[in-house]
């Protein structure tokens, strides 16, 4: 169940990059439980190398990540992971049901078969992101947008503590968007920690609480109103955002290669 | 009526034949779902010929042939898995200098013993006619030991395959599960040296494998699948070579081929012609 | 840098004139008188050979002991022998496949005497019921003692012709030898007739004593390889008529030759019950401590075998 401590999640002087390179430096926050926190940032500001690390995908190159005040080797489900693209073998003979259930895989354990429990979370997963009716279809013949739903549902089965999203919104149609925005509100009613990475700085100000504006350091964290500001933006984002009022536009374009 | 079928097993070196054909091709088809999968058949075939300076070293130690072929094996494999872990060659050219090296070190040691009893023609296609008692115990103990692995690890070795991200969320150790896998290849490849070979085990990891991914849509069907054509090409291919005077690798391997072509061509759904005809009856 | 490039190619060169310039043919004894240098192929011809030429000669074999003939491929060493001696002795009659092409290679200057020359080949399994397609023939002419008289001819006519002045040695030291082997035909003919008729059974590994066996009355049931050469594998039809053969005909032993895969005995034993004889020494004698280390001891340690199995 859920462990009412104060912090869900904490990064003490966390760095870490890919081959001996730094992508995050000295990375320390804490985000407490329930919360929900948008990532933003310009493209190859670590916002997936974050998240990688915080999977466990990446080591960490310096400092340290704790769930619950414990490191995170010690909980074997508490974090669920939806990357932006699933670098999945497509044409893998697996049905949607087959894949929501290896959310639940820690729970049965490796020779464990699936039990009622376990059936009934595929399929308030599966419901809950709309695709029931395709639980028996090979994830082959599934369409962009349903594919995102599948992995979406899979996160939900595993019932995590603390749900990593990178870049939902991002090149997804308006319906799947929507319906994720829903999933957040599910998700803040359970007390589930969300951390969601994004480009959108007005879909981040209106409706996550908490905002961490990161260029491969930390520029700012806290209330979106505090965090997001002209001048952090300016710092965060150089050249690359526009400001017009109340709205802020950001370049998209030609992202760096460092990225992850 | 049925003579044709009773007389090769008449013999017991027929049966015991059979009976390791049998194993072999059950094992083989299983694991080689994974081979498919996760596109080794590459490193499948070079495993395979990695085993030739195993045996000699072993001989020239007067030491057990079979452990000889693992160990060269298994070093192989892992030795694969460090060369192009360091990301600067890709893994299919660290298995191509792998194979090429172990194949010429083989043959080079094997060349220089000039008194060798082993016959390398049987290393490379098989000696399905020479099972003894012990041999049978082996691969049948092997065959055991790889089904039994390849059941309990189902659910770590899908995931590994399909997802990696996924088995790095859960926690689990990517590298060691791999590294067990590829353990289990050699001994598979181990065992079905007796009845196909070097030369033609690759066929028998990939083809029914192959042919059973056409049928099926999931992968707990495709093992099942795989394992009956295995079982039917490995027997189907023994009486072959029984009656024809031919090598029993080779027919093994024929049959399963032709299974994979007739699969190729008339699966439902996915064969080429079944969806030309349907196609054309659609249109009518 | 720049001198270093001719200094290495002379080198190069003057290491590659040295390499051309061949070995004398002859090497000096003590005494300063110079031995004839023989090789012979297979170490029990060089042992025939030795007997023949005492003194006057070296005589090195250049398949090593106890390996299989049928699978011998000469190395560049092994061509550089052939080049370096006067006299080539080999068995002839399609033992040696190889031995055409390394005579081309390898030059230098030599009489080869074809040991089996002039003995004509007997009818093989490979060959009954089709046409005599393969010009091979059986060439295990000299486990048959009357037929190595052949052998030791012509081993002495063309240690006569490579070396004259050695005639009188030759002619007397053939002649002695030829007495030895009438010796060992009667002695096998003695020994044999403990056996009784119906028992004078042999399952082989490949199709070598043909001519042993036509000489001393056995009848040859059938080989596990049904060949001349060790070189094919049977099916596994031609395994289960072999076992059907042996049931039938009561055969009680299977004889291997040293070198040879016992696997496929091992399977018929298994099957049949018979006994399996694994130290037949054909191709080659042993070394001095071995059990045949001359071509006499090695029909006779054979044939004791052979005895004590079948009587």
């Amino acid at each position: 169940m859920m462990e009412i401590t104060e912090n869900r999640l904490s990064l003490i002087h966390v760095s870490a990059g890919y081959n001996n390179q730094r992508v995050l430096n000295d990375i320390t926050f804490q985000v407490p439980h329930g919360a929900q926190v948008a990532v933003v940032g310009p493209n190859g500001a670590g916002k997936s190398t974050l998240f990688k690390a915080l999977v466990g995908l990446l080591p960490l190159q310096s400092g340290e990540i704790l769930v619950h005040g414990l490191s995170l080797t010690n909980h074997k489900d508490c974090v669920a992971y939806v990357p932006q693209r699933s670098e999945v073998d497509w044409r893998f003979p697996v049905t949607v049901a087959d894949v929501v259930m290896m959310g639940r895989y820690n729970r049965q354990g490796w020779l464990g078969k699936a039990n009622r429990e376990d059936k009934d979370a595929v399929r308030r997963s599966l419901s809950q992101m709309g695709i029931e009716h395709l639980a028996n279809r090979p994830i082959g013949e599934l369409s962009g947008g349903q594919q995102q739903r599948v992995f979406l549902a899979r996160a939900l089965a595993q019932e995590p503590h603390i749900l990593l999203m990178d870049e939902p919104f991002t090149g997804v149609d308006a319906a799947t968007q929507e319906d994720t925005l829903a999933l957040l509100d599910q998700l803040k009613a359970k007390e589930v920690t969300v951390l969601v990475s994004t480009h959108d700085l007005n879909m981040a100000a209106q409706r996550f609480e908490q905002v961490l504006l990161l260029n491969r350091r930390i520029i700012a964290y806290g209330p979106a109103k505090q965090v997001l500001t002209p001048e952090t933006i300016q710092q965060a984002f150089g050249g690359r955002a526009l400001l017009l009022g109340d709205l802020a536009v950001v370049d998209e374009c030609c992202p760096p290669a460092e990225e992850g | 009526m049925f003579e044709w079928l009773i007389t090769p097993l008449s013999y017991t070196f027929m049966q015991r034949g059979m009976l390791a054909s049998l194993m072999v091709g059950v094992v083989c088809s299983v694991i080689g779902c994974y081979v498919v999968l996760r596109g080794m058949a590459f490193l499948g075939d070079a495993l395979a010929h990695a085993i030739l300076p195993g045996i000699a070293i072993a001989y020239l130690l007067q030491g057990n042939l079979t452990i000889g072929a693992l160990a060269a094996a298994v070093a192989v494999a892992l030795l694969i898995g460090l060369f192009s872990r360091q990301g600067t060659i890709r893994e299919d050219t660290a298995i191509g200098i792998l194979f090429a090296a172990a194949l010429s070190l083989g043959v080079a040691l094997i060349s220089s013993i000039r008194t060798y009893a082993v016959d390398l023609s049987h290393i490379l296609f098989g000696n399905v006619l020479g099972v003894s008692p012990s041999d049978l115990r082996l691969v049948g103990g092997f065959g055991v030991v790889v089904l039994a692995a390849v059941i309990i690890l189902y659910k770590p070795f899908l995931v590994i395959s399909f997802d990696p991200v996924l088995a790095a969320t859960l926690r689990w150790r990517t590298e060691l599960l791999r590294n067990m896998m590829l353990i289990l290849l050699a001994l598979t490849i181990v065992i079905s040296l007796q009845t196909v070979g070097v030369g033609l085990v690759a066929a028998m990891l990939v083809t029914p494998a192959a042919t059973a991914y056409l049928l099926t849509r999931r992968l707990p069907a495709m093992m099942l699948i795989s394992a009956l054509i295995g079982a039917f090409s490995s027997l189907a291919g023994l009486y072959i070579s029984y009656y024809a005077n031919i090598v029993s690798g080779s027919a093994v391997v024929l049959v399963a081929t032709g299974g994979f072509l007739l699969a190729f061509l008339f699966a439902p759904r996915r064969g080429i012609l079944w969806q030309r005809l349907r196609f054309r009856i659609r249109k009518k | 840098m720049r001198k270093i490039i001719p200094i290495v190619s002379v080198f190069i060169l003057v290491a590659l004139f040295l390499a051309s310039c061949q070995e004398a043919t002859v090497n000096t004894s003590k005494n300063g008188q110079t031995k004839l240098k023989v090789v012979a192929v297979e170490s029990f011809l060089a042992d025939i050979t030795r007997n023949i030429t005492g003194d006057r000669a070296t005589v090195e074999s250049l398949i090593p002991l106890e390996m299989d003939p049928h699978a011998f491929e000469p190395t560049p060493k092994d061509i550089s022998k052939i080049a370096e001696s006067r006299v080539v002795v080999a068995n002839g009659a399609g033992l040696e496949s190889w031995l055409d092409e390394a005579i081309q290679n390898a030059g230098g200057d030599f009489i080869l005497i074809e040991a089996s020359e002039g003995l004509v080949s007997r009818k093989t399994h490979e060959e009954e019921g089709e046409d005599a397609h393969t010009h091979e023939g059986d060439p295990h002419f000299w486990l048959d003692p009357k037929l190595a008289i052949h052998y030791v001819e012509n081993i002495r006519d063309g240690l006569i012709a490579a070396d004259p002045d050695g005639k009188e040695t030759y002619t007397q030291n053939a002649e002695t030898y030829i007495s030895q082997l009438k010796e060992l035909d009667a002695w096998i003919q003695q020994e044999v007739s403990a056996i009784p008729p119906e028992r004078r059974l042999i399952v082989t590994n490949h199709e070598s004593f043909g001519y042993f066996a036509d000489r001393y009355g056995f009848r040859v049931i059938g080989a596990i390889i049904p060949s001349v050469s060790t070189g094919s594998s049977p099916s596994a039809q031609e395994l289960a008529d072999l076992v059907d053969l042996i049931r039938q005909t009561g055969t009680t032993a299977i004889f291997l030759e040293t070198g040879a895969n016992p696997k496929l005995a091992e399977q018929i034993a298994q099957e049949t019950g018979v006994k399996v004889v694994s130290d037949l020494y054909t191709h080659s004698i042993t070394g001095p401590g071995g059990n045949a280390p001359s071509y006499l001891e090695m029909m006779k340690y054979n044939v004791n075998t052979m005895v004590s199995a079948l009587k």
